[in-house]
């Protein structure tokens, strides 16, 4: 048991948690404005091809995360000019860039790297990992907390930052009123659409900036398909955190709390039935939270 | 119901043209695949092929043969299939994007009923698989639907992330419990016996008399969707909800209904693999077709008639596009590229001729004015 449950356990959980958690945060801010973006699934896959590209080419990690950026705010736009100005269904517009990313990405890769499946090596410049000098000297939190990569420590100062954003600024009620009541919005002289487009810019950065985490920061290669549906699992935590930034935070600690313990259980159990637990998990949460709330409901009432 | 109810309804399906292929959206699409393929021309040229000989060597490829042909039509096949399957769900307002989990228990039902069976006449081992790959996926879909009636969870997000369990879960099986003892596979179940295999139709293609029950249940779903209560019912709920509600289709019902069919077609999709292609089901039973059907049924707008014409060509760039990288050497993948940028205009077909209708009439106010004007000066 002290083999699988152990500290390293916990470190494991927020690394593989950090994707999610940035893809979540971007989903939020979408979520905010009334439109349920799956396309981020694609967006990381994106960001994570990109991040890979800028890192490899200028052999530096920042100019890896710059790429993502740029990349993450032209897919914003791109995302707000199809499901807003062009008022398309914003499900097909999800799944069909889901699809794009994927072809896209395979392409590229064979195309400009020559290779089929994965790409990898020394040319890549991963992340850099942070150890702060003073917590890491603490006995049991100092490893958890120091040590990570860059991106796990801003997916934390994220999380306060969004709720802060979200709740306490006059230009987060106004992205928020833009999804609830974007009539009282335009009567108050705030255009809803530029609400929406901004909330779909910060998705599209958030989305993409995670799957530079995913291939510059988790692991150090790209490849194929390698965002694994956790953009759909992002999506589930949202539903859960219901527009709160720290319970989506919880949500998707959960999820990569299960991905590590399965990782870990691979020597005990077959390594499929370890891989599809999170996404069980997932659907059970997602009941559950349900069945808590109307619960919650019937006793008020 | 009586008449008076009927004759209202009939009215106001007619008033929601959305629903419809109109002959402006047919053009629109024509329009829409024209500069997708432009639009993949100038990523062959940007790579430095020769855009002509790379779409050429898709038509050829896809084509150009019997054999060829004939893949390209069992794609057809799936294609419209998965297609029909999304659009029975979507218009009994749901989305099943759980397809691919379906068609894989529903694959894994059929090869395990089928190799359990060995002896026993070819028509019982195909009838009771068809039964095992119906309840399969049918009953993979009825979760999903049920969650989203009664709990409103929302059930896209839960079909996606079903079909990963389910990947995983046939994955488990094909290489654990269900693993077959013959050597030389790597992770599949064990073989169903060769009388009951579905023979192929052209040599050495994937086009298999699987054809024939892909035929019935085109049909089945054809006569469903514009004929029978249930499709009319589904017209009415996905027209106006409230106005279905006060005439007394339950939504709820409907909805669930929708996905269940819709879960039980994926499952023969499966079966029809297992018993055409492989006699077995492997892990590589399926790459995708679902989203590749659910995508073709989207842009006809969920209409039967239209997802049956587009399979057909939806198949051919998928069948050619490994040709054309075989014989041009470009990538397959750029074909992705360019049926995902068909989606896009597609869906985005009513805002972007909306905003074009509404310029031109600007321009004609603001060409009238001036006239004015000039004759107010004169």
């Amino acid at each position: 048991m002290s083999e699988i449950f152990n500290l390293l356990l916990l470190q494991n959980t927020l690394r593989t948690a950090t994707p999610v958690v940035l893809c979540a945060l971007g989903c939020l801010m979408t979520d905010q404005v009334g439109i349920m973006n799956i396309g981020v699934d694609g967006m990381m896959l994106m960001g994570a091809f990109f991040a890979v590209l800028g890192s490899y080419l200028f052999g530096s990690w920042l100019m890896g995360l710059v790429f993502a950026i740029v990349l993450g705010i032209l897919l914003g736009l791109f995302y707000y000019a199809f499901s807003i100005k062009f008022k398309s269904d914003e499900f097909i517009i999800g799944v069909a860039l889901n699809i794009l990313a994927g072809g896209l990405t395979v392409f590229l890769l064979r195309t400009l790297f020559g290779v089929k499946g994965s790409f990898s090596g020394p040319g890549i410049v991963p992340l850099p990992t942070i150890t702060i000098p003073w917590i890491q000297d603490i006995p049991i939190l100092g490893p958890i907390l120091s040590g990570n990569t860059l991106l796990v420590y801003v997916s934390w100062l994220l999380v306060l930052l969004c709720w802060l954003f979200l709740y306490k600024t006059p230009l987060g009620f106004h992205l928020r009123a833009s999804g609830e009541a974007p009539e009282a919005l335009r009567a108050s002289g705030k255009s809803p659409e530029r609400m929406k487009r901004l909330a779909s810019v910060l998705c599209g950065i958030l989305a993409s900036v995670s799957g530079a985490h995913l291939s510059l920061g988790y692991l150090t290669m790209f490849s194929e398909n390698m965002s694994a549906s956790r953009g759909y699992v992002a999506v589930a935590c949202v539903i859960f955190g219901g527009g709160n930034p720290p319970r989506v935070f919880m949500a998707a600690l959960l999820f990569g709390f299960i991905d590590a313990l399965g990782m870990r259980m691979q020597k005990y159990i077959p390594s499929d039935i370890t891989s599809m637990a999170p996404y069980v998990v997932t659907v059970v949460m997602m009941v559950a939270v349900v069945l808590m709330r109307r619960r919650k409901q019937t006793a008020t009432l | 119901m009586n008449t008076g109810f009927l004759q209202s309804v009939r009215t106001l399906v007619a008033l929601k043209p959305k629903q419809k292929l109109t002959a402006q959206y047919l053009l629109s699409l024509v329009i829409a695949v024209a500069l997708a393929f432009l639009v993949g021309a100038g990523i062959m040229l940007l790579c430095g092929y020769d855009p002509i000989a790379c779409y050429t060597a898709l038509f050829k490829g896809a084509l150009g043969k019997p054999r060829a042909f004939g893949n390209t039509l069992a794609k057809a096949v799936t294609l419209c299939l998965t297609g029909l399957a999304m659009s029975l769900a979507a218009k009994a307002g749901i989305f099943n994007v759980g397809g691919e989990g379906q068609l894989y228990l529903g694959g894994l039902a059929a090869a395990v009923v089928g190799a359990g069976m060995n002896g026993a006449p070819a028509w019982l081992i195909v009838l009771c698989s068809l039964l095992a790959a119906m309840a399969a996926g049918g009953a993979y879909a009825w979760l999903p639907g049920v969650l989203k009636v009664k709990l409103k969870v929302n059930e896209v997000v839960t079909t996606i992330l079903l079909n990963s369990a389910a990947i995983y879960f046939c994955s488990y099986m094909a290489n654990g419990p269900l693993k077959t003892s013959e050597r030389g596979i790597a992770s599949g179940t064990a073989s169903i016996a060769a009388s009951a295999w579905f023979p192929p139709l052209i040599r050495l293609s994937n086009l298999t008399s699987g054809v024939f029950y892909a035929a019935v249940i085109t049909l089945l779903v054809w006569y469903v969707m514009t004929r029978s209560t249930l499709g009319f019912e589904m017209k009415i709920t996905g027209t106006n909800e409230r106005f279905a509600r006060y005439g007394g289709i339950r939504a709820d019902r409907l909805a669930i209904w929708g996905m269940v069919l819709s879960g039980m077609i994926c499952g023969v999709v499966g079966l029809i693999e297992v018993f055409g292609l492989h006699h077995r089901f492997l892990t590589t039973i399926s790459s995708e077709f679902y989203f590749d059907g659910m995508l073709v049924a989207m842009i006809m707008r969920y209409q039967p008639v239209g997802v049956i014409l587009m399979s057909f060509f939806f198949a051919i760039l998928n069948i050619g596009s490994s040709a054309m990288e075989l014989s041009a050497g470009i990538s397959s993948e750029v074909m992705l590229i360019v049926q995902s940028v068909i989606i896009f205009f597609m869906a985005a077909e009513g805002g972007i001729s909306d905003m074009l209708r509404q310029n031109a009439a600007a321009r004609k106010v603001r060409r009238a004015a001036r006239k004015a004007e000039k004759g107010a000066a004169a």
